[in-house]
């Protein structure tokens, strides 16, 4: 049985408890995903946007799914307490892939901002979940966000109305913390009405030995003159596969800045298309991973310039040791009439190990002529003559090699606007080459 | 406190020092010149332990130990210095960070505990005054966009903050106008004490003016060919090398 199989059969067998557990807006979607799901199947490595990754060996174990919706008999707020110094967050927690409770626990979020479960949501605004949810990762079928369509039953919604400047970020933190080996399939759904600023902190986490595959799709719609940073980390472990596709579409005078971290890890897929479709739109799409052991990491980006005057800022500087495995692929697309289109696009890496293996390919598409794109990727070895002067100062060797792969990877971090979230990260990447950041104990990001 | 005895060194398979005598004493300065390619630099490179460089024959000692068996950061330690002639740039590395490991990894050697956070702000804030470098300059990454002057003077900013026994200048006045090789050399000065001492490789007399070194050597084709006080130093610069190599023949 292909891996697909036990998918589709899974759903044919469970339709009805799927369904039950979840939703109309996420139901109606079903019998359509899985038709396209029979007519293109999952992506293969003919397929030129998963080169890197093989997604019929990550979906391939026998994996359960939590299909009755059991709420998971822990209080994460209690389990997983979280308090980034000097960063107060409206929190929220999805262990394996059920939103937790969070009544009585997060204060009450400002007039005007919304965060609830997708089918909360669904019972009070059927339309307005109907008229967003999938319409974005819909758009250019993807085996995974189909996969994940087809199971999903329930997932979180932030709705921040028109002019709000929700001041503290929005932090959802997902725990894989089943006692057994689970899928997870997770859903995020960001609405930012016009004028409105807000920030979403994104952790992803993992505990125990079993082995946990999820698949996420979040998606994000900003009107015009909307603002929001999206920042997203990975601290999970070996035994965690990981597929996360991000979509945003922007209105114009829209911008977004998305930040990607991947500090521990598995198998990881995370792919981000970001489409620019009203003018002077901006998107700024950041990532910087520190890879070991036998780590995998594939960013897939696509950048969608769709009208004239947009401006798409990419830069992903990795750091790869160990035996690990990291490929970029960045994909930019200016479409026929998007004139004045910028965009700058940089994959820098450090190959600090010889049997570390990087895959990087810079890729422009582009259908108008008064445009300025510019694109470049690196692979280099560690400087020897910086490592010698620190040395010299007496810097030891291993200490002076610590710092330049921090430096390397700060130059992304840098662009981190919230101070306390900056320093915390920057903190959490020096553990993570000092090799004492183990996996989850509780939240670190945020302890 | 230095002891080179025969000292013979390679570098990618070419043999640049033929056997180079040199003793240093505490406190004193010596001045090292040399035509081009006469093997100052190696020399230098190979008292801090720069792994490209190969030493093939001889030995060198300082206060005691054998500096050939000591690692180059353990050479710091000890109290050796190089202000190098093309400071390197580490992006990314603040120049706070960059010496505060500096610090704390030389007091780990002799068992001390870090130093604490505002005892090193206060120490870096005296020892920018000694060769004014600007506060700012703290944040930055090391050497990172500093003008070539700039970098000089944060060299002997770093000697200052390190405090070592013997100190290697290695043409630290190149590439510096009139002001700036003044507050570099009075810097140094500032530094000199009658226990530490150091080897300083110039072209120019106003260097010599500064310095007032006890002794100049002259370097020729990986030998130290001749020997004398800071006038062999002034002939030098009035009449260049090639009388010196004239005597050799």
């Amino acid at each position: 049985m292909s891996s697909l199989e036990q998918y589709l059969q899974l759903y044919h067998a469970e339709k009805q408890r799927i369904a039950a557990g979840s939703c109309a807006p996420l139901n109606a979607l079903r019998e359509e995903q899985l038709a396209l799901l029979e007519k293109h199947g999952l992506p293969t490595k003919r397929n030129e946007e998963y080169l890197y990754t093989d997604v019929e060996a990550a979906l391939a174990p026998d994996y359960g799914v939590n299909l009755n919706r059991s709420v998971p008999a822990i209080d994460p707020y209690q389990t997983y307490r979280c308090a980034v110094p000097n960063l107060s967050t409206w929190l929220y927690f999805v262990v394996n892939d059920v939103v937790m409770p969070s009544e009585g626990h997060a204060a009450p979020l400002p007039e005007g901002v919304v965060v609830e479960t997708l089918c909360q949501a669904a019972a009070k605004k059927t339309d307005f979940i109907a008229k967003f949810y999938h319409r974005a990762a819909g758009k250019n079928y993807d085996g995974i966000a189909a996969i994940n369509t087809l199971l999903a039953q329930d997932g979180i919604l932030v709705h921040i109305s028109k002019g709000v400047q929700l001041k503290k970020p929005i932090q959802i933190v997902n725990v894989s913390a089943a006692k057994n080996d689970l899928m997870m399939n997770r859903r995020i759904l960001v609405v930012v009405e016009e004028g409105a600023q807000g920030s979403i902190l994104l952790c992803d986490h993992a505990e125990g030995e079993q082995n946990h595959l999820s698949t996420q799709v979040v998606e994000v719609f900003a009107a015009p003159h909307a603002q929001l940073d999206i920042y997203s980390i990975e601290e999970t472990k070996s035994t965690n596969t990981r597929f996360s596709n991000l979509y945003t579409e922007q209105a114009a005078e829209s911008n977004i800045s998305y930040t990607n971290v991947t500090l521990t890890n598995g198998n990881t897929r995370n792919r981000a298309e970001f489409r620019l479709l009203g003018e002077n739109a901006k998107v700024e799409a950041r990532g910087a991973l520190m890879t070991d052991a036998e780590e995998r990491v594939d960013n897939y980006l696509l950048v969608d310039h769709a009208v004239p005057q947009c401006t798409s800022e990419m830069l992903y500087k990795y750091v790869i040791n160990g035996k690990s495995t990291a490929a970029f692929t960045g994909k930019v697309l200016v479409r026929e009439g998007a004139q004045k289109s910028l965009s700058e696009q940089i994959n820098a890496n450090l190959l600090a190990s010889p049997e570390a293996r990087v895959l990087t390919q810079p890729m422009l598409e582009i259908y108008a002529d008064d445009v300025k794109c510019n694109h470049g990727s690196s692979i280099g070895k560690m400087d020897e003559n910086a490592l010698f002067y620190m040395r010299q100062r007496g810097i030891a060797e291993q200490e002076a090699r610590l710092l330049l792969q921090q430096a390397f990877v700060n130059e992304v971090l840098n662009h981190v606007k919230m101070e306390q979230l900056r320093d915390r990260l920057t903190h959490l990447v020096e553990m993570r080459f000092r090799g004492e950041l183990s996996p989850c104990q509780g939240c670190k990001m945020c302890r | 406190m230095l002891e080179i005895k025969n000292l013979h060194a390679s570098v990618e398979g070419k043999e640049i020092l033929k056997g180079v005598n040199l003793t240093i004493g505490d406190g004193e300065v010596h001045v090292l010149m040399g035509p081009n390619g006469s093997g100052k630099s190696t020399l230098s490179h190979v008292l801090v332990g720069n792994p490209k460089y190969t030493v093939t024959e001889g030995s060198i000692t300082f206060n005691g130990k054998d500096l050939l068996e000591l690692s180059p950061e353990d050479r710091s330690h000890e109290g050796i210095f190089m202000s190098f002639q093309a400071p390197i740039e580490i992006p990314g590395v603040s120049m706070t960070n960059f010496l505060r490991a500096a610090v704390n990894a030389k007091r780990k050697y002799f068992g001390e505990e870090p130093i604490a956070a505002g005892d090193f702000l206060k120490m870096l804030k005296e020892k920018r005054k000694l060769v004014g470098l600007d506060a700012h300059f703290m944040s930055r990454g090391v050497n990172e966009g500093f003008s070539g002057g700039e970098r000089k003077r944060n060299e002997i900013f770093q000697m200052a903050v390190l405090e070592p026994k013997f100190s290697i200048l290695d043409e630290t006045d190149s590439g510096l106008d009139v002001d700036a090789l003044r507050i570099v050399a009075e810097g140094f000065n500032l530094l000199r004490t009658p226990q530490t001492s150091a080897m300083v490789i110039t072209h120019y007399q106003r260097m010599l003016d500064y310095l007032k070194p006890d002794f100049v050597h002259v370097l020729v084709n990986g030998q130290i060919v001749k020997e004398g006080d800071a006038s062999l130093g002034y002939a030098i610069e009035e009449k260049g090398f090639d009388w010196i190599k004239e005597e050799l023949k």
